[in-house]
């Protein structure tokens, strides 16, 4: 009798112990990583991570696609040199190597701006969708950044003026939007940097030039 | 008598079952308590859905993720072994390899830096900015620049690969990169030449941030050199929606 109920005893124990487990596995699984976001902070992520989805959900299609025609081709000895031709001249658009064109906003910084200001800029613009930008006919690509306190910013070897446009490509009412809702980019600049003044001008058509920098690293190779 | 020593021989074996279990239990419940009790508390009626709803998204997002990658390994393959007018094709190949490097679609090693940022452990001085304690999209994308300015070739946040389309944004307490949700500690990884460290260590700007950034709130920020610095591919959309090649270069209206 007394044996049964110590086994019953270490029964309900471990039973506990057991879902205790569980449910803490399950906590550090899902709920560490969001842990400290209020329901507003996770509404926003959720959206964010909806929209983007969708983008790479695109990316798989135009992939598949590609692999299917490449695919077809093999399959009947073709060539598939227009393909190879097609697929150079995306990555290389994308890369910066080769110039641009589209619709996309015109930015006019008039004023003292330090090169944190320019990169917030430039952040907010790529957020909002921005597909290739430049400063002054500079193609912005990894490796060229806006450094430096105002009046002394540099934009990669080149010293900036206190004025310069920025152009970036994309949609221009979302591209519009993003820079100038209230509380946004420029509103926060203005309250900062109050001597610069920054005019978004909406485009349908606008030119990026090809970047003149090497953006093949001579200190990584490829990792197979 | 003989019962009794029996009984004496077994007490001890369940008690000490008991015991073992009755102690995990316990820890358990301290580690439960703890991890529901965030920085901040929210009612969980309203999060728990939500907290769902990111959990599957990040999942699906990490699916889609991994079928870029197999697709564009398997478009690759594919081109390579394109015949016909040999040397046209192998031109194109080699050239297509060329422009995906510099694209950040395809992995790398070689020297570098990994630099880690967290959270500072420092108490919130009173009247200060809570959100000033944590690292924030603002750090990472100065280290970044700073890591670019010193002489970086490519660069990763905690394996998001920067590329011409990077954005880095605050989200609540924590961090989108590309498509990411990221959180703590924050790893930004850089391929670079061999002084790369010590250039970055020379900046005004690094010099600078560090000052403000770990000395006055605590974030804690460490550098490592490891033999060989691994920077992941861009798992990420490459085509373009809006911007068309110009056939003649540096024609701004």
């Amino acid at each position: 009798m007394r044996r049964r109920r110590n086994q019953l005893t270490i029964a309900a124990v471990t039973f506990l112990l057991g879902v205790l487990v569980v449910v803490q596995l399950r906590t550090q699984a899902s709920g560490a990583a969001f842990a400290g976001l209020s329901s507003q902070d996770l509404t926003v992520l959720v959206a964010n991570l909806d929209d983007r989805n969708d983008q790479l959900r695109t990316e798989v299609a135009t992939l598949e696609q590609e692999l299917g025609v490449l695919s077809q081709n093999t399959a009947r000895g073709d060539v598939s040199v227009d393909e190879l031709r097609a697929d150079l001249r995306r990555v290389r658009l994308y890369a910066g190597i080769d110039p641009a064109m589209g619709p996309g906003v015109a930015v006019m910084v008039r004023g003292p701006i330090d090169g944190s200001g320019i990169e917030d800029l430039v952040n907010e613009l790529r957020n909002a969708g921005a597909e290739a930008m430049s400063i002054d006919d500079v193609r912005l690509v990894p490796g060229v950044v806006a450094l430096g306190a105002a009046g002394a910013v540099t934009l990669g070897a080149r010293q900036l003026g206190d004025t310069f446009t920025l152009d970036a490509i994309g949609a221009p009412d979302k591209l519009t939007g993003s820079l100038t809702r209230p509380g946004g980019i420029i509103a926060q600049l203005s309250a900062t940097q109050p001597d610069v003044s920054v005019e978004v001008t909406p485009l349908e058509r606008i030119g990026v030039p090809a970047t003149d920098r090497q953006l093949v690293p001579s200190h990584g190779h490829p990792r197979l | 008598m003989t019962s009794m020593a029996a009984r004496l021989r077994s007490i001890p074996s369940w008690q000490i079952t008991l015991g073992a279990a009755l102690l995990g239990l316990g820890f358990l419940i301290a580690a439960q308590l703890a991890a529901q009790g965030p920085r901040v508390r929210y009612t969980t009626q309203e999060r728990a859905p939500l907290i769902e709803t990111a959990t599957q998204l990040q999942q699906r997002q990490d699916q889609l993720k991994a079928r870029i990658l197999e697709l564009r390994g398997q478009i690759q393959a594919n081109e390579q072994t394109s015949e016909g007018s040999a040397e046209q094709v192998r031109q194109l190949n080699d050239q297509l390899q060329q422009a995906r490097i510099a694209a950040g679609l395809i992995p790398l090693t070689g020297t570098g830096i990994v630099l880690q940022l967290q959270d500072s452990q420092e108490p919130v001085a009173p009247g200060a900015d809570q959100a000033d304690y944590l690292v924030g999209a603002r750090d990472l994308r100065s280290v970044v620049e700073e890591l670019w300015a010193a002489g970086a070739e490519a660069v990763a946040i905690n394996g998001e690969r920067m590329t011409p389309t990077s954005a880095v944004i605050d989200v609540g307490p924590s961090i989108l990169v590309n498509a990411a949700y990221l959180a703590g500690p924050y790893q930004v990884s850089a391929i670079g030449p061999d002084d790369l460290y010590a250039r970055l260590s020379a900046s005004p700007g690094f010099v600078d941030l560090i000052r403000t950034r770990a000395q006055g709130f605590g974030i804690q920020v460490s550098i490592a050199e490891p033999e060989a610095v691994d920077i992941p591919a861009f798992a990420g959309t490459v085509t373009l929606r809006y911007a068309r090649p110009e056939p003649s270069p540096g024609a701004s209206p």
